[in-house]
């Protein structure tokens, strides 16, 4: 492999790195807030990528603007679920996760009954390449890396600078402590599902400005998403960030070295060895 | 009165294919069997308090274990079927010890993941499995007579009827003498509060393997059924959806009684076959009825009554009041 391919791989890796932090990051905000696996987050993912679709190509709007709108549509969606399904069992993980196992299905089910089973697909107004030391580095890829990094800064400048953001953190650490100081769970539960759902809309959104959606590509983003956090440490979101970026390396270039299914079943067979020897991650903490 | 109900139950489903009209329906039955034994065996790992959605993987463990056997080295069905279970229960033995540290629902992902990669492993060991296409005409079971009198060849649905039946009945005997038993006990007690039981001297990882292992022997001996009844298999056959199928029979029949499982498979196979509009939107409907259930009727299906009577008398002392 020639050292331009070798670097053409590591920055489509990049792309998907970007791609997987915004799944992750949603998947361990609802996480550390509301104690669950919401694993119909690559649902959540996919409706995100219709909502573009619909603005785009149905509508006939820009792009960004689809991204927006399908941000704050998906957000809407996820403070619904959180007050009818996912509040009335808060303290029972188990039965938020079958509840959340059965939004798969239903959330699958309404979106190929509206759209059909077809797979979509939208032109993306980004393109062009440009040329860095002789490598092409198409657009497309390089605005997933740049929004990525934009919404990472101003996730990151949300948790430390205002009051809300300062209440998840401390949900996060201490439930019953934070509850006692007067924090309003519900309200911040709310706002964790509304900024979890909004993040997986973008992924959703860019990922359908690389490859055509369908009602099953959340299964997908579920999978790389859990295995992010599990690398990267439950609840973490430093830990999330370095592991959507390990696992989206290894994703882009491991491919290029063998064949995409060996790759996959890499990847998969790495986090199964990483719970079982180093169960709270990379950024995790013990116990 | 119980035990009078499973003979009179029994004899029923003996005589059933006579008055099915036409193998399809007989093919809805057997696959009701097949649930059956999943669900219910789904419930045996529950009670130790994990939720494992490895079901699918296990079955197909088990289907491709069987078909090698009989294909690649010539041994009879009737050997390579429990030869299957025994390996799955083999795999899930040797996967339980590092996967039950994983407590709750972290047990439940690294399940779902280790699902992905039986399916994955299928599709890429090519020069065994055929990837993913699948193995194409698995040899039905050798004829068998029993007493001379009763003879099955296998060349229609109704000797695979049968053979279910067996199977069912069989498999359903197992796990209620498993749960009945000590180890049964103990599971429970193990599901109650963990760490109490390990304070008095139960080995609890111990026995979260047991139930796991033992558990999952029974997908695998129904998938190596299952793959010699369609005489087909393919790596996603038992895919992610097929799990969660086997997760909602378990759970909207009632996880809490030995009979909910059962109950649970039976109705939800059999009634999206009488009614087509259900069979349409399956999916959508079971997790629909899932989550009713989760939300209204916690116990399930085998709950209800109890449910009922209790909101009776207090329906009475309402109009009283006013």
């Amino acid at each position: 492999m020639s050292t331009a391919a070798l670097a053409q791989s590591v920055l489509n890796g990049l792309a998907l790195s970007g791609i997987y932090i915004l799944i992750a990051l949603g998947l361990t905000l609802v996480m550390s807030i509301m104690g669950i696996v919401q694993v119909a987050h690559g649902e959540i993912y996919m409706i995100g990528a219709y909502s573009v679709y619909y603005v785009v190509a149905v509508l006939g709007g820009n792009f960004f603007l689809g991204i927006v709108v399908s941000t704050l549509f998906v957000g809407g969606i996820g403070v619904i679920l959180e007050r009818l399904c996912f509040r009335p069992f808060r303290g029972r993980p188990d039965r938020a996760f079958t509840i959340s196992i059965a939004l798969i299905l239903i959330l699958q089910n309404v979106v190929l009954a509206l759209a059909g089973g077809n797979p979509r697909s939208f032109s993306s107004p980004i393109t062009g390449v440009v040329h860095v030391l002789g490598i092409a580095i198409s657009w497309k890829r390089l605005i997933i890396v740049i929004v990525g990094c934009g919404l990472l800064v101003a996730l990151f400048l949300f948790i430390k600078l205002t009051r809300t953001g300062q209440a998840m953190l401390a949900i996060s650490q201490e439930r019953e402590g934070a509850a006692l100081q007067g924090m309003n769970i519900d309200r911040i539960s709310a706002t964790a599902m509304f900024l979890g759902c909004g993040l997986a809309a973008v992924a959703g959104g860019f990922i359908g400005s690389l490859f055509s959606i369908s009602p099953t590509m959340g299964s997908f983003a579920l999978m790389k998403g859990i295995a992010v956090i599990i690398l990267g440490g439950l609840g973490s979101i430093p830990g999330a960030v370095v592991g959507g970026l390990i696992l989206g390396l290894v994703d882009g270039v491991l491919p290029a070295l063998t064949t995409t299914h060996i790759a996959g079943l890499v990847g998969f067979a790495a986090i199964i060895v990483i719970l079982i020897f180093r169960p709270q991650g990379i950024g995790g903490h013990a116990g | 009165m119980k035990r009078s109900l499973v003979g009179a139950t029994i004899v029923c489903l003996i005589f059933l294919p006579v008055f099915l009209s036409g193998p399809y329906y007989t093919h809805v039955f057997i696959l009701t069997m097949v649930n059956i034994v999943l669900a219910a065996s789904l419930r045996l790992i529950n009670l130790s308090g994990q939720m494992s959605l490895a079901h699918g993987g296990m079955m197909t463990i088990g289907a491709y274990t069987s078909a090698l056997l009989v294909m690649k080295a010539g041994l009879s069905f009737w050997a390579a079927m429990p030869i299957s279970g025994l390996a799955t229960a083999l795999v899930a033995y040797i996967i339980g010890y590092p996967f039950v540290r994983l407590k709750g629902i972290y047990f439940s992902i690294v399940t779902i993941f280790f699902s992905e990669v039986v399916v994955l492993t299928a599709q890429q060991w090519q020069s065994l499995t055929q990837g993913a296409a699948g193995i194409f005409g698995i040899p039905r079971p050798d004829p068998v007579s029993l007493f001379g009198i009763l003879h099955a060849d296998f060349s229609s649905k109704v000797d695979f009827y049968y053979l279910a039946l067996v199977l069912m009945l069989l498999c359903l005997l197992i796990l209620y003498a498993v749960e009945k038993s000590r180890i049964g006990m103990i599971l429970r007690g193990v599901q109650q509060a963990d760490s109490l039981a390990e304070s008095v001297g139960i080995d609890t990882t111990g026995f979260k393997v047991l139930a796991f292992s033992v558990g999952s022997f029974f997908p695998g001996v129904l998938g190596a059924f299952y793959s010699h009844y369609i005489s087909a298999i393919n790596p996603d056959a038992f895919a992610f959806l097929f799990t969660i199928y086997i997760l909602i029979y378990m759970t909207v029949g009632g996880d809490g009684r030995f009979l909910g499982p059962i109950l649970g498979a039976a109705v939800l196979t059999i009634l999206p076959e009488v009614s087509r509009p259900l069979k349409a939107f399956e999916p959508f409907v079971f997790a629909a009825v899932l989550i009713a259930v989760i939300f209204f009727v916690p116990e399930g299906m085998v709950g209800l009554p109890k449910m009922l009577k209790r909101a009776k008398p207090s329906s009475k002392e309402g109009a009283a009041h006013a």
